[in-house]
């Protein structure tokens, strides 16, 4: 079962469709990196999981039970990081925390440990000015030292990183590594990097469904291509590889840039051995010979195109 | 209930650092001030403005005119302060989003509503009392012997004008999500009040009485009890519109 499981999720804003039959499960203790574009819909869902916003459709579970929208109570299993967070800023942050605190009901004494602990976690811990005066860095950490008060099953961030520098960044995506296995993290991001930095588990949401889903290995396996890119040292030993009769095939395809050639091969049952053997034949050690493993960025493009 | 406790803490501590309750208390207390000897020295200044040759006969000023300047101050003045100062209580979280933060974390909604209301009527009750006292302690020493009657009905009558006041602001604010429509509602609220009296007898449930009779209170050219009913229809009403809020805001999209 998963954290959090959504199921035919449809959302629309004035004849403008966002989410359109989303499916989506979360397990338990993942990184869950939730990509698409801006506008793609992102924020939307997450709201409609906190309750906040109301869908049109569809069901949503957290921790097996039901989400409504409104008051619900499947929010006291959630931490929530708004991409932008708010705060009160005439407060302190151990204030802050303490109002947190007596909202989700612990006790004076359980809000002092936990409210020490979590800012000397995220960094804030001798920090005594109010809030008003934070940078955004700041309050993104405090974002989180709140989000983590009630010790919730499921951390929702929104975007955590898109505003900050990158030291900023830095000490967000460290926060959150350090949190994994004691939570379970849905991080949504259009940061690429950071996903593959952190995030075990991939979905990318495109025209109002996922149109990729899996652990990263597994997506990156999927839509591996046949393909290599081989290096050389000279520019003659580029051409004498390049003209080898063996390598005029229709399925083969192969692109040169200076030094470099790659080789793509559609038929998926040929393996690259035979380039080694060719290689060896021809007496070239190559710079470099790799193959071609698939960014995230270049599947990102290719799905979302 | 304790989040109602804790958010009730919160919001005092919101009007105290963001000098809301500094406001109202300081502007209700220059009132105080200001009443009774506004009343004593109209004469004198008049006399003084006047040219050489020109007299006229002012009455002797007494309690009334000091009170007379209370009620005017705060049904005008003392009630745009509150109307100003508060309207952003709801509005300004919203679209800030701070509340957003609280309501994810179980925060009930009745919760949020409730304690804000109380927070205003709070703050408006000291704010009267504050004023209340000072005119009364000043005009005492300055008018003494001057007799007035049914004043701490007069002036509940528009602490309540007030608490009603300040129910159908926060009604207003669940309605809309900005402080400008917010202000438009409530403005649009007392307009509707005001053209009610068109209807003969109206003035009798009128909540808007309990703001306009107060001197014909203390001069007893009004019986008190011909605004009992007056009273009671506007605490109904409050009552009413904080209720509608909790349920409005329940649904609200954020």
């Amino acid at each position: 079962m998963g954290v959090l499981e959504i199921k035919q999720l449809y959302k629309s804003y004035d004849n403008h469709e966002v989410l359109t039959g989303l499916d989506m499960n979360v397990p338990e203790h993942s990184i869950f990196g939730f990509v698409g574009q801006n506008g793609a819909g992102k924020t939307t869902t997450m709201k409609i999981v906190l309750g906040l916003s109301k869908s049109n459709g569809g069901g949503i579970t957290v921790c097996g039970e039901k989400v409504t929208y409104g008051e619900t109570i499947t929010n006291r299993n959630i931490g929530y990081l708004p991409d932008v967070p708010e705060f009160y800023g005439y407060m302190t942050p151990m204030e802050y925390l303490s109002l947190c605190g007596e909202i989700t009901g612990l006790t004076k004494k359980q809000i002092a440990a936990k409210g020490e602990e979590l800012l000397s976690l995220v960094g804030l811990a001798d920090e005594k000015r109010r809030i008003g005066g934070f940078s955004r860095g700041m309050k993104q950490r405090l974002g989180i030292a709140q989000a983590l008060l009630n010790e919730p099953k499921l951390l929702i961030c929104d975007e955590p990183t898109s505003a900050l520098d990158p030291i900023g960044r830095k000490e967000i995506l460290d926060i959150l590594l350090a949190i994994k296995g004691k939570t379970t993290i849905v991080f949504s991001t259009h940061i690429l990097s950071d996903v593959e930095r952190i995030c075990d588990h991939v979905a990318v949401l495109h025209k109002g469904k996922l149109a990729l889903y899996g652990t990263l290995t597994q997506i990156k396996e999927q839509h591996r291509h046949n393909g290599f890119i081989i290096e050389f040292l000279t520019r003659e030993e580029l051409s004498i590889f390049a003209d080898c009769k063996e390598l005029k095939k229709p399925s083969i395809n192969l692109s040169q840039e200076r030094n470099t050639l790659t080789v793509t091969i559609a038929d998926a049952n040929t393996k690259g051995y035979f380039l080694i053997d060719l290689l060896a034949q021809k007496k070239i050690i190559p710079l470099r010979f790799e193959m071609m493993e698939p960014t995230l960025e270049s599947l990102f493009t290719e799905v979302v195109q | 209930m304790s989040h109602y406790i804790a958010f009730i803490k919160k919001e005092l501590l919101e009007s105290i650092r963001t000098y809301k309750l500094l406001i109202m208390l300081l502007v209700f207390f220059a009132f105080g001030v200001m009443n009774p000897l506004i009343a004593k020295l109209t004469p004198d200044l008049l006399n003084a403005l006047m040219s050489e040759g020109i007299s006229i006969t002012l009455a002797e000023p007494s309690a009334f005119d000091s009170w007379t300047q209370f009620f005017k101050n705060i049904t005008q003045m003392g009630v745009i302060v509150m109307v100003i100062v508060f309207s952003g209580l709801l509005g300004t979280e919203l679209s800030k989003g701070t509340l957003i933060n609280m309501l994810t974390k179980g925060l009930s909604r009745a919760a949020v509503i409730l304690s804000k209301y109380t927070c205003m009527v709070l703050i408006w009750t000291a704010s009267v009392v504050i004023s209340f006292l000072v005119t009364w302690g000043y005009t005492v020493y300055l008018f003494p012997g001057d007799k007035v009657v049914n004043l701490l009905f007069s002036v509940f009558c528009i602490w309540l004008f007030g608490v009603f006041l300040s129910a159908l602001l926060l009604f207003a604010a669940t309605l809309t999500k900005s402080n400008y429509g917010c202000l438009l509602i409530t403005g649009a609220g007392v307009v509707i009040c005001t053209l009610c009296n068109i209807i003969p007898d109206a003035y009798k449930y009128n909540p808007l009485s309990l703001a306009a009779n107060n001197m014909n209170l203390i001069t007893n050219t009004m019986a008190v009890s011909s605004l009992y009913d007056c009273v009671w229809i506007t605490g109904i009403l409050s009552f009413a519109m904080i209720a509608a809020s909790v349920l409005i805001f329940r649904k609200k999209q954020l």
